[in-house]
């Protein structure tokens, strides 16, 4: 193995630590971090970074998992409806997503980061104009 | 209200919304879509639509979602892996990184009230975003 392969097997080590405290902080899987990572900084292909993506995700999320449900802010019931759809749903979006150009798929990946930051930062009004929702039943 | 429950609330009894069968399986669906489409695990878009669509708390939300993820990213890994698009060696070293963090992060959210979540998790989000469109 060359220093150069050792020293991005580093880098990549470092860019794991953060995107999983980053993925526990915020109860995401972290590949919001770790796809853009890979292909900016450590120049993968973007099909790679997400496949990559997708099985680091996973221990991560089992870990974090377990904090939660120890800390009891987990609700089995909530978890397994939303994987049974969940699955169904990764299925098609991976065969579409290896359908399309590198190019397009990164393209398209800046795209939907975009849109997502700017809902994520929007609901505060919609929160305060439906307070029913939030207490109901508490 | 006070601003963090107390601890020990979490029996089937006190879980307060309980959401339809359907509407968490779409919101599932949805996120499994983006997570095979964009190698993420989707919790992007689960946990802002359980909070404003479903109206549960931050806290509920992100813990579903980061349970849901398991599966969801399973299959996608299984779907990308077939075609070759999946860097073992890679992903090992990023996984051992990722599991060294997840516990420090999981602590520190606990710390943490919601609306101050909401606001990293959306200021993080333009950080990366913004990252990806000036290259």
């Amino acid at each position: 193995m060359s220093p150069d392969e050792l020293g991005q097997l580093a880098g990549l080590a470092v860019l794991g630590l953060t995107a999983g405290f980053l993925a526990g902080l915020l109860g995401i899987g972290g590949g919001v971090l770790l796809v853009p990572a890979m292909v900016l900084i450590f120049g993968f292909d973007q099909h790679v970074a997400q496949g990559t993506s997708l099985l680091v995700i996973i221990p991560s999320a089992v870990l974090g998992s377990y904090t939660h449900q120890r800390n009891g802010r987990l609700v089995v019931r909530d978890a397994a409806l939303l994987a049974a759809g969940g699955v169904i749903g990764a299925v098609l979006g991976g065969v579409f997503a290896l359908s399309i150009d590198d190019v397009l798929l990164r393209k398209l990946f800046a795209v939907f980061l975009l849109l997502t930051a700017v809902r994520i930062l929007w609901p505060r009004a919609r929160r305060n104009d439906a307070p029913a929702a939030e207490t109901a039943g508490e | 209200m006070s601003a963090r429950e107390p601890a020990g609330v979490a029996g089937p009894a006190q879980v307060p919304l309980r959401a339809s069968f359907l509407s968490l399986a779409a919101v599932g669906a949805a996120a499994g879509l983006l997570s095979g489409l964009f190698g993420v695990g989707g919790g992007i878009l689960m946990v802002p639509a359980l909070v404003l669509s479903i109206g549960f708390r931050q806290h509920r939300a992100q813990a579903a979602s980061l349970a849901a993820i398991i599966p969801i990213a399973t299959v996608g890994a299984l779907v990308f892996g077939r075609a070759g698009s999946v860097d073992l060696a890679a992903a090992a070293v990023l996984a051992a990184g990722s599991l060294l963090g997840v516990q420090a992060g999981a602590r520190a959210m606990h710390r943490l009230s919601d609306q101050r979540l909401s606001w990293i998790f959306g200021t993080f989000l333009i950080v990366v975003a913004l990252a990806m469109l000036i290259r």
